[in-house]
């Protein structure tokens, strides 16, 4: 749309705009605010401005350890997922088997099924399979959940990528693998990179499969936040989610900067 | 560069029991540059893509210089490919384009960056090396395309369509222009169009292909002029066709009755053809006044009225309407300093021509 809305319809389409963006917003500062708050208890408005929750909580060692899980969960997870979605996405788009409607149905169901029960059908599947490491199954749990973002992320930016790109790399001497890399891979980047953030960003805050696969020795940010919040309500807990809101921001941002993330989103 | 000979033998291909491409043999010679010319869905685009390689035949085989090449894997196949919509790589600049096939054989920088730039020359875009396609207006782009193709001097040149997004102006240079550095290069080309001018302008052997099979192959003259079916008839230029009975034979030609107003003489007819089809084209018939030639019932001539009148520049057109209904279409070439048509709608007119005109096509 090339025009530009002006007068009263431009007010009215403002007006609802900021009213989104405080909707959406307001509990993320909120958090943010009474993360500073001066006293032992979570109250609002917040009393003075401090910083000694955000000290405790990075000598928190339980916190700081879960950090180091979640974030390495995250990166294994990322990795695990396009490592399985990206050749899956390309099966989906280029291939033409039997079944492929059906099997992509499949692929994407977990985006419909609760995660609740995912999450149980696993810890289900991966005790009779005697998987006793919670690291690991923790990882299973979560490339199974996050590798459908990357193949849905992954899935539109190929189909926008034209198949004789790959035919002309091919007629001139690359192989499939070459074709990939050097043709295919450049174009579907911003997915790949969409994909692969949201799967780093649904790995670091799941809740719902998490409960199931962690145990006490090994528990992500997510548990260590809702046990926190159970035994003690200072302000430690606001204090460790905005680390997380900036976590957040600072990969949005990061993947602006990299590839744009309108042109990932676009995708 | 070589020129390679390029052989089909009983070429096949099914989806899912659809028959794309039925028993296609075709020899192409050497230097030869070959045009697959067919409606879409015909099975030419399955044809050329089975020769490079993308798409495995379900029966038959591919020789070049009469190598099996079936098996072979299409990035070793060394065959140059244009597309459509060029299919340039948008990441990477003209001359990283060009270069791609060079890297891929493994050829060093310093050997590559003079072919490279050979090929810009070839190609006559010595200053563009440097952007990216999307900065390249579409004939640029298709010159780089040719450029990238011809840089790994591949042992044939394959078409797909490589002009159909140009405009009409541009498309036409490109034609005459593709067609000498063809011929300059000797180098054995097919390509694939559904455009009958491009392909009577480019190739020197057509071959027309409708449903998957071969319907005829020959020269341009010889798919105009002697068309071996209707539908070969009626898809390269416009053809009046006429259905009649033999009415009297006379050496090996026969007078044909089409209608009671109109009769055909033809000079070559097999003895055992009765029941046949005749194809005249517009250019060989001559308009006439009524009374010019008085001698209105001999045959190959025959009386009626204009239907519609167009005049379009060269070439004026005009649909008749024969007393019994049937239409025949008549392209007349106008002279430069005549005063817009001849012939105004509705006037009454005698259609003629001349016996080597009547083309009798075998009916199916």
């Amino acid at each position: 749309m090339d025009e530009r809305f002006s007068g009263f319809g431009a007010f009215i389409l403002y007006t609802i705009t900021a009213g989104m963006m405080l909707f959406i917003l307001a509990p993320l500062l909120l958090v943010m605010a009474v993360s500073v708050s001066d006293s032992y208890f979570v109250t609002f408005p917040p009393q003075g401005f401090t910083l000694k929750w955000y000290a405790k909580v990075l000598q928190d060692r339980d916190f700081l350890e879960a950090m180091r899980l979640s974030i390495l969960l995250a990166l294994g997870t990322t990795a695990g997922s396009l490592l399985l979605g990206v050749p899956a996405a390309f099966a989906l788009v280029r291939g033409n088997f039997f079944g492929l409607a059906a099997i992509k149905g499949f692929l994407l169901s977990p985006l419909i099924f609760p995660a609740l029960i995912t999450g149980l059908a696993l810890l289900q599947v991966l005790t009779k399979l005697g998987s006793q490491d919670a690291r690991l199954n923790l990882l299973i749990g979560h490339v199974v959940v996050t590798s459908p973002y990357v193949i849905r992320t992954v899935v539109t930016s190929l189909q926008l990528v034209d198949e004789n790109l790959e035919d002309a790399a091919r007629t001139l001497g690359a192989n499939r693998l070459t074709t990939f890399w050097r043709v295919t891979l450049p174009q579907i980047a911003s997915g790949v990179a969409a994909g692969g953030l949201f799967a780093f960003m649904v790995s670091f805050d799941n809740y719902p499969v998490t409960m199931w696969l962690a145990n006490s020795e090994y528990s992500p940010v997510p548990l260590v936040l809702m046990r926190q919040l159970v035994n003690v309500f200072d302000p430690s807990v606001p204090a460790m989610s905005t680390i997380i809101i900036l976590m957040a921001m600072v990969g949005v941002l990061l993947l602006e900067k990299l590839v744009g993330l309108r042109r990932a989103l676009a995708a | 560069m070589r020129s390679s000979e390029v052989r089909l033998d009983r070429l096949c291909k099914e989806y899912n029991r659809t028959v794309a491409v039925d028993d296609v043999s075709l020899t192409i010679e050497p230097g030869h540059m070959v045009a697959l010319l067919g409606p879409s869905g015909c099975g030419k685009t399955t044809c050329l893509r089975m020769i490079a390689g993308l798409i495995r035949p379900t029966s038959g085989d591919v020789f070049v210089n009469d190598k099996r090449m079936t098996d072979v894997p299409v990035h070793r196949r060394n065959v140059g490919m244009l597309f459509q919509n060029y299919a340039l790589f948008p990441h990477l600049t003209v001359e990283e384009n060009i270069a791609f096939g060079l890297e891929m054989r493994g050829i060093s920088k310093a050997d590559a960056a003079r072919k490279v730039g050979e090929a810009l020359n070839l190609v006559q875009l010595s200053s563009f090396g440097k952007r990216y396609p999307a900065q390249l207006s579409g004939g640029q782009q298709q010159r780089v395309a040719l450029g990238r193709a011809l840089v790994i001097e591949p042992a044939m040149l394959l078409l797909d369509e490589p002009l159909g997004a140009l405009d009409k102006g541009l498309r036409e240079s490109m034609q005459v222009e593709l067609r000498a550095l063809q011929r300059r290069l000797g180098l054995t080309t097919i390509m694939v169009t559904h455009d009958q001018d491009e392909a009577l302008t480019m190739a020197d052997k057509i071959v027309v292909m409708r449903d998957g099979k071969l319907e005829q192959v020959g020269s341009a003259t010889e798919i105009y002029q002697r068309p071996t079916s209707k539908f070969v008839a009626k898809f390269i230029g416009a053809s009046n066709l006429f259905e009649g009975l033999v009415e009297q034979r006379n050496g090996s030609g026969a007078v044909i009755r089409v209608s009671p107003e109109l009769s055909l003489q033809v000079d070559q007819i097999s003895p055992s053809a009765n029941d046949v089809m005749v194809s005249i084209r517009p250019e060989a018939i001559v308009v006439e006044k009524v009374g010019q030639n008085p001698a209105a019932q001999r045959a190959n001539s025959v009386m009626a009225r204009v239907d519609q009148a167009i005049y379009r520049g060269f070439v004026s057109h005009y649909y008749l309407k024969t007393p019994s209904g049937g239409q025949i279409v008549v392209f007349e070439q106008n002279q430069s300093q005549q005063a817009g048509l001849r012939y105004a709608v509705g006037e009454e007119v005698v259609a003629r021509w001349e016996t080597p005109s009547n083309h009798v096509i075998a009916r199916h």
